[in-house]
Formats: C-alpha cells, sequence, structure tokens
C-alpha cells in the first residue's frame, strides 16, 4: 500500500523538480514528501542536475541591474533562521572600516573593528542612493570648493551604473553612514552621507582621495552632515576616500578629526 | 593650520582579506544571512549570471526577465538564513527559486494557456531549443552531451519542461503522448541527466 503510493509519488518527482507540476500537486507532492525519504533523496540529486540544466544558460545581465538589486536589498529585512532563535547574535564588525584618528604627527593612522552600520542607518543611506538612480541628482556640492571636481549628474550615473561598480557603506565616527560607490574602470566613485552630526559654522565637511602620494581634496560636504551625491574623480585602486572636518572653507591638506577612510 | 602628510600606504589586511575569503557560495550565503552586504555583493557576481540567463530562457522578454531576475536575487538576500547547505547545493537553491519565480509568472500570465501551447505547437521547433542550450562553456558543453544521450522524448520532455516552462500536461500535448508517458520521461531523464553529469548531492 505505501510502497503504491511511493511509486506514484517516485513518478512525479522529476515533474516536480522541474515546476512541471500545477500548484495543487506542487503542494500535495511536497505534503506527501515529508513522509518519504528516500523520495526527498531523489528530489535532491534531480535538482541539482536540474540546476545543471540552468547554470548552462548563464548570460551577463543588464549592467544595471546590480545596483537595482544592491540598493533594493539594504532597504529589505531579512527573514530570521527557521529556528526563530535569536540567542547568540553576535555584534558583528563592519568587514573593513579603516578610520583616521588624530595623531601626534598629525599622519593618519587607521583602526578596525567598528560595529556593523545599523540596519536603519544603512537602508537610509541606501535610499539616498535609490534616489540618485532614479531621480538624478537631488543634491549638489557648495560652490566653495578648494579643488573639487563639481557634481555631473551624467558622470554619477555613469560610475553608478558601471558593471564593475562595488556598494561600501560604513558607519562614521562623527555618526550616521557613508556610501561610496566605485568603479575602478571609470577611476572614480560616488559618496553620499547621512545622518553625520551637523557642525558648528566655522566647520565643515572635507572629502577626499588619499593615494600613495597624499590627500588630494575632493570637495567640501555640507555641513549639515548630509551630503552628495558627490563625485571624486582620479581614483585609483589601493586609493582610499576620507572624508574630514576642518575650518570652513576647506584646507589642502587633512587636518584633524577625520571621522572615515573608505578603501577602493 | 597642520598640514598633514600621507605617508606610503600600508598594505590594507583587512580588504585582502576581504577578497581572499573562501568563495564558496554555501559560506556566503550564511554570511549573507547575518547581513554582510560585501558578500552579498560577491553572491550577486556569482549567482546573477545564471539567475538572470534561465529567467531569461523562460521568459524570453528581456524586461520582464530583469524584473523577475531582480525579485530572485532580492529573494536571495531576504532568505539567505533559510539556505540550508544539508539539503543541497547553494547554486541549485538559488535556480530553484530563479526557476519557480519564472515559471509563476509564465503562468499567471498564460490565462489563456491553451491557446499559447496551440500557438507553440505551431511555431516550434523543441530541437532548436535543445540546439540552444549549448553555451560555450565547458559546463554547457558536458550538458549537451548529456541531454544528447537522452532518448528523443526524454528531451523534448526535459526541455519543454525546464526551458520553456510548460506544465507536464502541457508537455504531453505538445508532443502528442499521453501524461503519464511524460511523467516518466521526465524522470528517468532527468536521472539519467544526473547520473551523466556525475552531480554530488
Amino acid at each position: 500500500m505505501v510502497k503504491v503510493m511511493h511509486d506514484d509519488l517516485n513518478v512525479l518527482s522529476g515533474s516536480y523538480v522541474l515546476d512541471a507540476l500545477s500548484e495543487p500537486e506542487r503542494d500535495s507532492f511536497e505534503r506527501q514528501l515529508q513522509h518519504c525519504p528516500l523520495c526527498e533523496e531523489e528530489v535532491r540529486g534531480l535538482r541539482e542536475a536540474a540546476a545543471r540544466l540552468g547554470l548552462a544558460k548563464t548570460l551577463e545581465p543588464p549592467p544595471q541591474m546590480r545596483m537595482r538589486v544592491l540598493a533594493a536589498a539594504y532597504r529589505t529585512r531579512q527573514l530570521p533562521p527557521p529556528a526563530g532563535e535569536q540567542i547568540g547574535l553576535e555584534r558583528r564588525r563592519a568587514r573593513v572600516t579603516w578610520l583616521f584618528a588624530k595623531r601626534p604627527h598629525g599622519a593618519l593612522r587607521h583602526a578596525q573593528g567598528w560595529p556593523r552600520v545599523p540596519r536603519l542607518a544603512a537602508a537610509l543611506a541606501a535610499a539616498s542612493l535609490a534616489i540618485v538612480v532614479t531621480l538624478g541628482i537631488t543634491h549638489t556640492l557648495t560652490r566653495h570648493q578648494s579643488g573639487g571636481a563639481p557634481t555631473a549628474s551624467a558622470a554619477i550615473s555613469r560610475i553608478i551604473t558601471a558593471p564593475d561598480a562595488r556598494t561600501e557603506t560604513m558607519r562614521t565616527s562623527a555618526g550616521g553612514t557613508v556610501t561610496v560607490v566605485v568603479s575602478a574602470r571609470q577611476q572614480a566613485a560616488v559618496v553620499t552621507a547621512t545622518g553625520m552630526q551637523p557642525l558648528p559654522s566655522a566647520q565643515t565637511y572635507q572629502l577626499w582621495v588619499i593615494g600613495p602620494d597624499g590627500a588630494r581634496s575632493a570637495g567640501l560636504l555640507s555641513r549639515t552632515g548630509r551630503a552628495g551625491p558627490v563625485l571624486a574623480s582620479g581614483v585609483e585602486p589601493g586609493d582610499r576616500i576620507g572624508i574630514t572636518v576642518e575650518p570652513a572653507g576647506g584646507t589642502s591638506g587633512p587636518t584633524i578629526t577625520p571621522v572615515i577612510a573608505v578603501p577602493v | 593650520m597642520r598640514r598633514t602628510q600621507i605617508r606610503q600606504r600600508q598594505p590594507d589586511p583587512g580588504w585582502a582579506e576581504d577578497t581572499d575569503r573562501d568563495p564558496d557560495l554555501a559560506g556566503l550565503l550564511a554570511l549573507v544571512a547575518r547581513g554582510d552586504h560585501r558578500a552579498f555583493e560577491l553572491v550577486y557576481g556569482k549567482l546573477a549570471g545564471p539567475v538572470y540567463g534561465l529567467v531569461r530562457q523562460v521568459l524570453r522578454d528581456p524586461a520582464q526577465s530583469e524584473e523577475i531576475a531582480q525579485e530572485v536575487l532580492l529573494e536571495i538576500w531576504r532568505t539567505a538564513s533559510r539556505f540550508d547547505p544539508a539539503k543541497g547545493s547553494a547554486a541549485a537553491w538559488a535556480l530553484t527559486i530563479a526557476h519557480r519565480r519564472a515559471v509563476d509568472r509564465v503562468r499567471s500570465e498564460t490565462a489563456s494557456a491553451r491557446r499559447e501551447v496551440k500557438a507553440a505547437v505551431e511555431h516550434s521547433s523543441p530541437d532548436n531549443d535543445v540546439a540552444e542550450v549549448v553555451a560555450a562553456t565547458l559546463d554547457g558543453q558536458r550538458v549537451r552531451r548529456c541531454l544528447d544521450g537522452l532518448t528523443e522524448l526524454q528531451r523534448e520532455s526535459i526541455t519543454l519542461a525546464y526551458y520553456g516552462g510548460y506544465s507536464y500536461p502541457q508537455v504531453a500535448q505538445l508532443l502528442g503522448v499521453a501524461l503519464g508517458t511524460v511523467k516518466t520521461r521526465i524522470r528517468d531523464g532527468l536521472i539519467r541527466m544526473r547520473d551523466c553529469l556525475e552531480v554530488e548531492w
């Protein structure tokens, strides 16, 4: 009796794996599968075979898809593990967060081990990126720049949609988060910041591209702590993008209170 | 105002560690489940092509395929904690989601499924579809070789169901054979594919 049922079930395993069953059939198959370890075993093997059929169809996806998926993902809450156990959730460290800190000689030093970007902050940063993608430029740089490139919406969207674009969202020591989209091929980065401490009028945030030869200003950021998208060009692999607090008007070299540095 | 000189950049151990991390998909998914953005970018790099390719194969329409592929990749982010390596490979898990989504889209769109099947019978040649399978990859060649090892009915049943997104009754109608025949041919063919491809499971 049971044997017969299993035979019936087995006959459907291939069609189940290829999604060729109707919805009611699929549901009933899945219910019965729970009581038939052998059928489950077979399904597992056939599923791997089907996956190989799928892999053989690999196609380069449209380049703009990447940014959309990443931005959408960071605004989407993830499901907890099936058991629903929340214990033992360790505090996670950001993967790569190098922070500038003031040093007696004024040289830059980095430190590791920032706590993970809080989800809400990350979501905010991602949300501002999404706005960049869909609506174009929403903020512009202050015009009192010291050598920074003016924002150019075409250049910015070129970087954000570049096939090799990589996104880093990090927490800064001035609060809030900074999101950097870097394209090595375009040799440029797009920077947005949200939620950093507002500064007194005598101070400003300044953006830097830091390479082997030192730091080069990429422009001033709003002292409100919310800035960008700002374009930083001439970025080479190995460079870092940094933000510092400077006297209003900016300086030609970073001085004090750097808040974040993101490797490119 | 003190000027800061930046000396020789030090090698960035954090970054190196990051890029050298084991590219194993299952391991990456475990990191994604914990909300690791960088891991998700790596997962995207590995899965976007297969997901998009498979969805496109089923749906054909590029715009729709892009939409569904995005949904699938987002689903991978959202449900990464539900991936269980004991139940199969990460690629199989992802492509199962992708295929089911694509097929759901096909089925929901075909209110007039019968008409579409009829049109497909008149205009499509399953053999051409099989020929399209050939990807210029070793993997693709192997799949092609194994498909060639099947009986014609097995091969057509599998490609129509998997690549065409047809239900087995539709496949039966397309091929003009009994329902029971299609069910067994699909299963037998897939078992042969599994053995020919020497998949591990």
